[in-house]
């Protein structure tokens, strides 16, 4: 018999979580760059691309990174703010992430009052407290949130960076470390679910796709654990099933799902069956558009 | 008034048994209120005649004074004295049947007009031939008729009266037995009986004692058959029977069962075929019937035409072994079903096929076959062989090289990765000034030099320069050809060559086919022909060949060329790796030229040969290659010119890597892109074309006798058809497009009029839109008179109010704010306040304290789209099954002529039909959604073929509604077709300009989509259906939901493929549809 094993894991408060080890991320362009840049000039990002191209992991590497040189920078003055935050000496750039949905109010973000014996008592929305602790505040796929949350992302977007929090009469100016970072993929928003161009405009945007076929190989290896080839093969797949996206494919096999397969070809499922589970059958019910992918499945594998 | 009469008559009946007169005065009493004492008076003398006539007629006449009230009740005096009677002859024959009569007829008399009951009373009569067993039969219809009068026309009564007449001269058992089983069978079949009757009467001409055992069978049998083929299906049966077939009992049960396990939609055809085979030999159809099952479980519908006619053949030819054949129970048939069986349609895996090949492209390929090709005349010929034309993979129509489906499909996969492999790894893209990789030197040049061809820039033609060299440079392909003595055989090695690097290449990159490709290889290499029969060259070419498919061990190589031939090895040796070119095989050829070229081609001596392994033959070198070539000049030089060799033929072509014409290829891709940047360079005219054909090694090959120059410049045109060219003499502006589809030519159109709107149309085969296909023109309804509106709403009165109701009640939802919620944008103060004072109590407060603001404002605007067209006017079966023949003339002559009439359906009934049912729905959805305020316009469509969809507004959705809109609903009447996907299209433009939030199509049809050009049988219908699909997908792509109602019940099949994930009702019961629209736009928008 086993002991009964504790359950692991960790708790944090909003602000307070901390991407704490390097999180694996391969570059493709010059995204690093040019996020670093729009970090330090107060630049919101936008993040455009398909499905797990990589750009969650993209915003957890550059809080990673951006964290890291800071600790060596700040501590010196150099930066100018307060030490109030710091903890031995380090600069912590908190990620907040929010996954937007349709009924995703504007209190949901701010803040709204509870009750408690007393009577009410204001309690910040995750919004708020980035804002306040300075985080990167990534709304994953912000489309879908309702209209009224966008409006608020304005005022702290451009050279205000304020939230306004009408239900208490405050405004919070940002922390200096705020910014501000949304995602959107392209391929499944409808006309009328696009960004209005005043909320779009006040950011850069940054394009992400599919990385090439060899650096994707690379890192379907990395993730994955399987071997080279194996990690070629589900590259050349990817490549290949993309093909399909404008010919009944809504959208093409993320890197993610290739690191999927990868991972059950490392635990020793065949190659084929692993594919079809984690990549033919994911990607579309139709039938027919199943049968061939199958077939490109087989073609590759043996 | 005097009692004379009647004291009279009770004397009378006071001489019979006591029961008479005690019924009588019953009777008597009740009749009173029905007739005038005259007239009692006649009926009771009529009892005490009946009474009168045998011995023991005593008892009809109690029976008769029985039911006497009751059937006066039914009949007016006259009518009711010729029952009185009918009753009096019968009882003249036998008390016995009028007393069955007299029991019958207060059931009857409710149900039957009055002049048909003495014809009733006749059916019955005619059965009674004066012994005891037919009276007992005569009774007994007599007693059945209640049942059958109720649910049958009186014709039908009549038809199966004489049927058991016929029957009962053969025994009066099995005609009792049949009268009683006709009575529970008939009254629920349909529109089949009168068929089934048909056939019945057939059978009892012959094998009467079937007859039993088909009513016993038909419920269970016919239900199996769709409906509307039941009497084609009876009818087959009445006809078997007639040329003397016997077992129709059984044809009915094994019919009907393979029938009823056929694919959907196919018993016609099965029918038809039935019907094909009843005309060569009646004996085969139930053979035939018995064994579909099973064959059907083998081969797909269409298959079986192939096996069917195979059978009709053999039928002719000799019956015996025909009907074996239909039997499965002969070894042609079996074998045929065997290699149907395992064949595969390429229409089956089209798509599939499609699709693997879009995948692995990286570019939109079209899949056909290759009788496609060949049609087009652009030079391909053969119809056997899969090719490329750089944009499109042709595939032969079916494949059957194996006795198993699987089998047949990796083949099919083999070749289409093979013909992909052209694109994917550019074979097309052939660069003549392009560096190879795996040579070193750049021969080609050299080549070229030494025979003086001018080197001309790629693309650009100058006029007037020498014709030969510079036409012939047109292409790359074709410069590099053109360097070649003997472009034939130049080309056969680029050929190999060439595929044996694709076919390497592909097992390196697709490790997965390697298993697939080996086994195609395999079954090649058995049927390549001996190297040892080939004359020198030919045979090097050959051995080049089986290297290419992988065989490199125990080759046969003459001894006296086996430097040559490992020479040959080592170049193909060089092209087996993932990094070599076209520009390699191209370098190769040349190299592998060189060589050949410089042989004699003769055939060896049979002891020449020595087997040999070259799958190691050494690394290729320059030196090596061009010391090898020193020599064979030599020894060339030293023989003299005057070689005794065979002239060259062309190796057997390798059936699976199919037709490589890379010139060609290359050719119609270049004139595509002179067609699109034109003004650059002279345009290549059709002489230099034909030139240019003429010279191609990959023409010369499939030239077949004849005219040759004829033939080229037919290729020439349609090359340059294909090509987007337009020919000289030619108005500009028509479509030159592959046009793929003969069955409805034409062009692009214009809208003329105003209010004329033009739209796309999808064809699914092409995958594409047809440019500017449909032209809608939209009409206002004329006014008709706004009663049908009104008398709508009134015959619907209660229904309204129902709807109504409903309808308010989703107002107030829409603009409140929704209290004590879990969650909310700001605290709920009530809520919140006794939350508070719980806290303070110590009691557990409620949770709700928020308040939300509802997200949807009722903001709808919606399109309902009705369906006018010509099958609208069908006329609804009201589910009764009482005959409905009161309008039916009295006279029998006339009344036979009615008849006739109403069975041909040339009478209008004022039966409904669908489209009023339609129009009354819309009047009751126009009060309800003028009761929530919602944005709606109303259109009509229909219209004939695409120059014209007329698209019909009865209320336009920025109309307000009015008295005109309630006198347009009148008029809406059945049209034409239904050409859906373009009404859908100007539907989503009116809704578009529309800025609700939420926008909604409905459409109300009755049936599939049709029109001409737009939906026959076989593929067109689908064509219909999926470009009525891309339409709704449209809409919901402007974010418009579409829903589609339909009261087709056959409905499922095809609205599950045209409408998708879309929401879609098949409506069961038509009479539902007032009901059932206004509550499902409810549930729509709510």
């Amino acid at each position: 018999m086993v002991d009964a094993v504790e359950p692991e894991y960790k708790e944090y408060a909003i602000e307070e979580f901390l991407v704490r080890s390097e999180p694996y991320y391969r570059p493709v362009g010059d995204e690093l760059d040019l996020f670093t840049a729009a970090y330090n000039q107060h630049i919101p990002v936008l993040l455009k691309g398909p499905t797990g191209c990589g750009k969650t992991r993209f915003v957890e590497y550059m809080a990673w990174k951006l964290g890291r040189p800071m600790t060596v920078i700040r501590p010196d003055g150099s930066g100018g703010r307060p030490a109030q935050e710091l903890r031995e000496g380090e600069v912590r750039v908190p990620l907040v992430t929010i996954a937007c949905h349709e009924d995703l109010t504007a209190s949901d973000l701010v803040g709204r009052y509870l009750l408690d014996s007393e009577g009410t008592r204001w309690i910040d929305g995750p919004m708020t407290r980035a804002v306040k602790a300075g985080a990167i505040l990534y709304l994953d796929e912000v489309v879908e949130a309702r209209k009224d949350t966008t409006v608020l992302i304005h005022p702290l977007t451009d050279h205000r960076r304020i939230l306004p929090v009408e239900k208490t009469g405050q405004i919070i100016e940002a922390d200096d470390r705020f910014l501000l970072c949304i995602s959107y993929n392209p391929h499944y928003q409808s006309a009328l679910k696009d960004l209005k161009h005043s909320t779009r405009q006040r950011f850069i945007s940054v394009e992400f796709d599919y990385p090439p076929a060899d650096i994707e190989a690379e890192i379907v290896a990395r993730e994955s654990g399987c071997t080279t080839e194996q990690a070629v093969a589900l590259a050349k797949l990817g490549e290949k099933v993309r093909n399909l996206r404008d010919h009944g494919l809504q959208e093409g096999a993320s890197t993610r799902l290739l690191i999927y397969a990868g991972r059950l070809m490392r635990e020793g499922i065949p190659a084929r069956r692993a594919c079809q589970v984690a990549i033919v059958w994911t990607l579309t019910d139709e039938v027919e558009l199943q049968r061939s992918v199958e077939e490109v499945v087989s073609s590759i594998f043996e | 008034m005097s009692n004379a009469p009647f004291d009279e008559i009770e004397a009378e009946l006071a001489k019979l048994p006591p029961a008479v007169l005690e019924v009588y005065r019953e009777a008597a009493a009740a009749m009173e209120s029905s007739f005038s004492s005259e007239e009692l008076a006649l009926w009771a003398k009529e009892g005490a005649t009946i009474a009168g006539q045998t011995v023991r007629s005593w008892e009809a006449a109690v029976e008769y004074y029985r039911v006497g009230p009751l059937v006066a009740r039914s009949l007016a005096f006259p009518s009711f004295m010729q029952w009185a009677r009918c009753g009096t002859y019968l009882s003249q024959d036998s008390p016995t049947l009028a007393v069955s009569f007299f029991k019958a007829s207060p059931a009857i008399v409710s149900n039957l007009r009055p002049q048909y009951i003495p014809r009733w009373a006749g059916l019955g009569r005619s059965l009674y031939k004066g012994t005891w067993k037919s009276s007992t039969l005569s009774a007994r219809f007599f007693e059945v008729s209640p049942d059958l009068i109720r649910s049958l026309p009186f014709w039908d009564v009549e038809v199966f009266a004489s049927l058991i007449e016929a029957l009962s001269y053969k025994s009066y058992d099995v005609a009792v037995e049949c009268l009683t089983l006709g009575r529970d069978v008939l009254p629920a079949m349909g529109r089949e009986r009168e068929a089934f009757l048909a056939m019945s009467r057939a059978l009892s001409d012959g094998n009467w004692r079937e007859v039993k055992s088909c009513l016993e069978m038909a419920p269970r049998a016919l239900q199996q058959i769709e409906e509307g083929q039941t009497s084609r299906f009876l009818k087959l049966g009445e006809r078997l029977t007639k040329v003397g077939i016997r077992d129709t009992a059984r044809f009915l049960s094994d019919g009907s069962q393979a029938l009823g396990q056929v694919p959907q939609g196919s018993q016609a055809h099965i029918l038809d075929l039935c019907e094909g085979l009843l005309a060569v030999s009646p004996e085969a159809v139930p053979p035939f019937l018995k064994s579909l099952d099973g064959v059907l479980h083998r081969v797909t519908v269409n298959q079986l035409d192939t096996w069917f006619q195979h059978g009709v053949q053999l039928l002719k030819e000799n019956p015996e072994s025909g009907i074996a054949f239909f039997k499965v129970e002969s070894n042609t048939s079996e074998s045929l079903l065997e290699t149907l069986s395992s064949s595969l349609e390429l229409d089956r895996v089209k798509g599939v096929v499609r699709l693997y090949c879009r995948a692995l492209s990286g570019s939109p390929i079209e899949v056909m076959n290759t009788h496609e090709l060949v049609r087009r005349n652009i030079g391909w010929v053969d119809e056997d062989s899969a090719s490329t034309d750089g944009t499109k993979v042709f595939l032969p129509p079916v494949v059957d090289h194996y006795q198993d489906k699987n089998e047949n499909f990796s083949w099919f996969k083999v070749v289409a990765t093979h013909q992909v492999g052209h694109l994917e790894f550019g074979s097309f893209a052939y660069d003549f000034g392009r560096p190879a990789t795996q040579f070193e030197e750049e021969r080609r040049f050299v080549l070229e030099r030494e025979r003086g061809l001018q080197q001309i820039s790629d693309d650009v033609l100058v006029g007037d320069a020498e014709a030969d060299g510079q036409v012939r440079s047109f292409t790359d392909i074709g410069r590099f050809l053109s360097l070649f003595d003997d472009r034939k055989l130049a080309f056969d090695l680029f050929t190999v060559l060439e595929d044996c690097r694709l076919d390497y290449r592909i097992k390196v990159e697709y490790p997965g086919i390697r298993r697939a490709a080996a086994a195609v290889q395999g079954d090649t290499l058995a049927r390549r022909p001996e190297v040892e029969d080939l004359p020198l060259q030919e045979a090097l070419v050959e051995l080049l060949i089986k290297m290419s498919l992988d065989q490199f061990n125990s080759l046969p190589v003459p001894v006296d060329y086996k430097e040559e031939a490992t020479m040959l090895a080592r170049i193909l040796h060089r092209l087996r790796t993932a990094l070599a070119n076209v520009e390699d095989t191209a370098e190769a050829t040349l190299r592998a030229y060189e060589i050949i070229s410089r042989l004699e081609n003769e055939t060896q001596p049979e002891d020449q040969w020595e087997p040999e392994d070259m799958d190691d033959p050494g690394e290729f070198s320059e030196e090596d290659f061009q010391s090898l070539l020193d020599k064979l000049q030599a020894s060339q030089d030293s023989s003299g010119e005057g070689g005794e060799g065979d002239p060259y033929e062309s190796p057997e072509p390798v059936d699976y890597r199919g037709d490589f014409k890379p010139e060609m290829v290359q050719l119609l891709t270049k004139l595509q892109m002179d067609q699109n940047q034109q003004g650059e360079g002279e345009p290549l005219s059709q002489e230099m074309l034909e030139q240019l054909l003429q010279d191609s090694a990959e023409l010369e090959l499939d030239a077949e006798q004849g005219d040759i120059n004829n033939s080229m410049s037919t290729f020439a045109q349609n090359i340059m058809k294909e090509a987007g060219v337009p020919p000289p003499n030619s108005q500009p502006g028509q479509g030159y497009g592959p046009l793929l589809h003969d069955d409805d030519q034409g062009g692009e159109l214009e809208a003329r009029e105003p209010k004329a709107y033009v739209y796309d149309e999808w064809d699914f085969r092409a995958n594409d839109y047809k440019p500017r296909w449909c032209v809608v023109k939209e009409k206002t309804l004329d006014e008709g008179d706004s009663g049908f509106y009104n008398d709508a709403l009134k015959n619907y009165s209660s229904l309204l109010n129902h709807i109504k109701r409903q309808f308010e009640l989703i107002m107030p939802e829409t603009f409140r704010k929704i209290y004590r919620m879990v969650d909310g944008e700001d605290i709920d103060l009530n809520a919140a306040l006794e939350a508070a004072a719980d806290i303070r109590m110590k009691v557990p407060p409620d949770e709700k304290i928020y308040w939300r603001r509802n997200k949807i404002e009722r903001n709808v605007s919606v399109v309902f789209l009705l369906d006018m067209s010509a099958s609208t006017a069908e006329a609804i079966d009201e589910g009764r099954h009482t005959v409905d023949d009161r309008d039916a003339p009295d006279d029998p002559v006339e009344y036979m002529v009615w008849l006739r009439r109403r069975r041909e359906g040339l009478v209008r009934r004022h039966y409904k039909r669908i489209i009023d049912l339609e129009k009354e729905s819309t009047a009751l959805l126009i009060q309800a959604l003028e009761s929530i305020g919602d944005n709606y316009g109303i259109y009509g469509f229909s219209g004939y073929g695409r120059e014209n969809v007329e698209f019909y507004v009865i209320k336009d959705i920025e109309e307000n509604f009015s008295e005109r809109i309630k006198r347009r609903i009148d008029k809406i009447t059945p049209l034409h077709a239904t050409r859906m996907g373009s009404a859908i299209r100007h539907a989503i433009t009116k809704l578009e300009h529309q800025d609700s939030p939420t926008k909604i199509m409905f459409l109300i049809s009755d049936g599939r989509p049709q029109d001409r050009g737009y939906s026959r049988e076989g593929v067109e219908k689908e064509y219909a259906v999926h470009d009525t699909h891309m339409a709704l997908l449209e809409a919901k792509r402007k974010d418009i939901t579409p829903f589609c109602l339909t009261v087709d019940k056959a409905g499922h099949d095809y609205l599950k493929e045209m409408c998708g994930d879309m929401g879609y009702e098949v409506l069961g019961e038509i009479w539902a549809l007032p009901e059932r629209l206004p509550m499902l736009y409810r549930q729509l928008t709510a």
